[in-house]
């Protein structure tokens, strides 16, 4: 059995939890762009990524507070470790939700909906979260299950009940199913699961094509083989920031940029990982997307290469971007190796000494990510970067 | 124009020359395809990238003469599916008609006039023997760099040597020198860097060929290759310029350590243990009196061990991590029964040689494991 774990609305929760005057209203995370948003908010139209003003023109009486993102990275890792202590198998999908096998536990921790009603206490008395977790035989239908029992709540399919939980369910709860597949499946009159479910795989398959197609005939009968991924390795790392509508010139993108590879070269190091490829991630101002990469000569998680090779694709990107408008920017770093495993290169000129690198970690490490900045990082706050699951 | 040709002999000229020839044509759309110049009883055809120009010269009948631009790929694939004999090529207009038997095919011609005008090297014609370039260049373009972002390493060093050639390419995690004693082609103190594609290229066409002339000029060279029968190429490159890395100060002066192994029995096992090394993980070698072990183990897939016989001495034990392709791209490059690899430490270069005869050396930086 499968546990869907998912906290509640979570940046606006910890804003909440810490501030009692905002408990009970309509709480928005960040100025620009939503970043999250209270129940009590929600409940009044607003979205999750819905622009500033378009938010406070749906909800007036909302409040604003900007993102504090340690607190929030704080929060996570507690949780998590809560997570680890209630079963060895935990998949985290995000920093807001993880998966969690509790097969075999019956005899120690007692039934799956015990463990849930457990994992759900511990998250309230020690983090003072409210979490809604999802029980079901399959990754899928735990997923879909706290989905429906959000906010606060603890929903348990039952074996051998659990087409006749999904199959009332409207065909937007299916996992992979966004606004284009649903207006698809709408248009052909199938509104509910049970009517997919009904459906013959090819004529799905004719539908959405042989991706999709099987995917959701898969789930339409509650077939999900996955079994949860500890301890799954990253195949990058990466860092984005929304801009909104600020349209940032080239050198201020530049100076994000330096905040974006600072951040992805410490958690390489930390994590012993090293890359060679590096991605610069752009999301234009209708927001299409696109990406530019470069392959360096040697994997490395030295800042000095990753963020000269990012500031080139950022150089040779910028007439387009000029034209196109840039709302998002992000930086990842692929084709990952093992630190441990090194191909040593010959001295053939000078190399910059990555000594200052370990040095900026021990100093982060120790006296915390804002004690040391760099000079044109000063009188920035750090906001709008999102806190992201151990790498 | 208008000749006729063997269709073998044409497949010869049009794909060798075709070679020099990008795909896409880049900013200078002829360039995708090849000059073809018919006179005095002689068909060449020139394929150009603009650094590397191929051409082929190949006696024919000659009906009519002219020049002529045809798309590479295009006749290449034409004149390759026509059945064995004589193909009969004829451009009027715009238009060129082939034919054999009782196909026929019509190609649109590219404008003549667009083809870059190609300069003839200047300098001194001297002469090489073919198979000993050939064998020395492809110990050493093994070891030059794909990356053009670094262009200085995709070339090979031309050096004169003690009055011969001494052949130098490094992608600076290997570094291949080979020296050709007999080989005169240039003067003392002089060096050149010369694209290790283009001499890629060149190996294909020194197989058949007992000599190559060798022409240096200021920004370019040509090799030009005659066998006694069949098509005569002529390959001609531009030059990279720039410093090449003072390579001498990386060969460290001495090794401490030894060890001889069979090189068909190392070549082999290296192959197996390599199945293992999954992921970008290396070859861990250790050494020790009378044996090398060879190790691969990959997290989550699986391990492989392998001991063969080798004759060591230096250190007790010492254990050396290696890119297992590096690895094998030195044995198999070094020459005789038996080959020597020479080691420091884990963390500094070591090399392999040949037990027959010193003018190969191949070094290669381990991986750091820990």
């Amino acid at each position: 059995m499968y546990l869907h774990a998912d906290l509640d609305a979570f940046y606006a929760s910890v804003e909440q939890r810490d501030n009692p005057r905002l408990r009970g209203k309509p709480v928005i995370v960040g100025g620009g762009v939503v970043l999250a948003a209270s129940y009590e908010a929600k409940r009044r139209g607003v979205k999750t990524a819905m622009g500033g003003r378009a938010a406070r023109a749906v909800c007036p009486d909302a409040i604003v507070v900007p993102p504090r993102m340690d607190a929030y990275t704080t929060a996570s890792k507690a949780v998590f470790s809560i997570f680890r202590e209630t079963s060895p198998w935990v998949e985290g999908l995000s920093i807001d939700e993880a998966f969690l096998d509790v097969s075999g536990l019956r005899r120690l921790s007692g039934s799956p909906e015990q463990i849930a009603a457990h994992l759900r206490d511990r998250v309230r008395d020690e983090v003072g979260l409210a979490i809604t977790v999802g029980v079901a035989n399959t990754k899928f239908l735990a997923k879909v299950a706290s989905g429906v029992g959000k906010p606060d709540g603890l929903l348990l399919v039952e074996p051998g009940y659990e087409l006749a939980f999904l199959h009332p369910l409207t065909v937007e709860r299916l996992w992979g199913v966004g606004p284009v597949t649903a207006r698809k499946l709408n248009d052909r009159g199938l509104t509910t699961v049970a009517q997919v479910a009904q459906l013959d795989v090819g004529v799905l398959v004719g539908l959405l094509g042989k991706g999709q197609g099987q995917h959701l005939h898969a789930l339409a009968h509650n077939l999900d083989p996955r079994p949860i991924r500890v301890g799954h390795r990253r195949g990058s790392i990466g860092s984005q920031r929304a801009l909104g509508r600020m349209n940032p010139s080239r050198d201020e993108s530049q100076v994000m940029l330096i905040g974006l590879v600072d951040r992805i070269t410490r958690r390489m190091r930390r994590a012993e990982r090293v890359g060679r490829t590096v991605v610069l991630r752009m999301r234009y101002d209708d927001f299409t997307k696109g990406t530019r990469s470069h392959t360096l000569d040697e994997a490395t998680s030295e800042t000095a290469p990753i963020l000269a090779s990012t500031r080139m694709l950022l150089n040779r990107a910028w007439p387009m971007l000029d034209e196109r408008g840039l709302t998002m920017i992000g930086v990842s770093v692929t084709n990952l190796s093992n630190a441990n495993a090194v191909q040593l290169t010959l001295p053939l000129g000078p190399r910059a000494r990555p000594s200052v690198d370990s040095a900026f970690d021990e100093i982060r490490d120790k006296f915390g990510t804002n004690s040391l900045k760099r000079a044109t990082h000063l009188g920035e706050s750090q906001h709008s970067i999102m806190p992201m699951l151990p790498d | 124009m208008k000749f006729r040709c063997e269709r073998d002999l044409l497949v010869e000229a049009l794909s060798t020359a075709g070679r020099a020839v990008t795909g896409r044509g880049g900013a200078l759309p002829v360039l995708s395809g090849v000059k073809i110049d018919a006179s005095n009883d002689r068909l060449e055809v020139t394929g150009s990238d603009l650094d590397l120009t191929i051409r082929t010269s190949v006696g024919v009948n000659i009906a009519e003469s002219g020049t002529a631009v045809l798309p590479s790929r295009l006749l290449s694939d034409i004149v390759r599916s026509l059945d064995q004999g004589a193909v009969d090529l004829e451009v009027t207009g715009d238009e060129a008609q082939i034919s054999s038997g009782r196909s026929q095919f019509a190609v649109r011609t590219l404008p003549v006039d667009d083809f870059p005008h190609l300069d003839e090297p200047s300098g001194d014609q001297v002469s090489v023997a073919a198979d000993e370039l050939a064998s020395g260049l492809k110990q050493v373009v093994l070891a030059a760099s794909s990356d053009d972002a670094r262009p200085i390493l995709t070339g090979v060093l031309m050096t004169a040597e003690e009055g011969g050639l001494r052949l130098v390419a490094t992608d600076s995690y290997r570094l291949a020198v080979r020296d050709l004693p007999e080989a005169t082609v240039l003067g003392e103190g002089q060096k050149v860097l010369v694209p290790s594609r283009a001499l890629g290229e060149l190996i294909r066409v020194l197989g058949h060929a007992k000599e190559v002339n060798v022409r240096l000029g200021e920004r370019d060279v040509t090799f030009f290759v005659e066998p006694e029968d069949g098509v005569s190429v002529e390959l001609t490159t531009r030059l990279i310029e720039g410093e090449f890395p003072n390579y001498r100060q990386l060969i460290p002066a001495s090794y401490p350590n030894e060890m001889r192994v069979g090189r068909e029995q190392l070549l082999d096992a290296v192959r197996r243990v390599k199945l293992m090394a999954r992921e970008a993980t290396p070859l861990r070698l250790t050494q020790r009196d009378g044996s090398l072990e060879l190790m691969a183990v990959t997290q989550d897939v699986g391990q492989a061990h392998e001991e063969v016989d080798a004759v060591y001495s230096g250190t007790d034990e010492l254990t050396v991590a290696f890119n297992p392709d590096f690895l094998i791209a030195g044995i198999e490059a070094a020459t005789g029964d038996e080959v020597v690899l020479q080691t420091l430490d884990a963390l500094k270069p070591a090399v392999m040689r040949s037990t027959e005869g010193s003018d190969y050396l191949y070094l290669l930086m381990p991986v750091r494991v820990s």
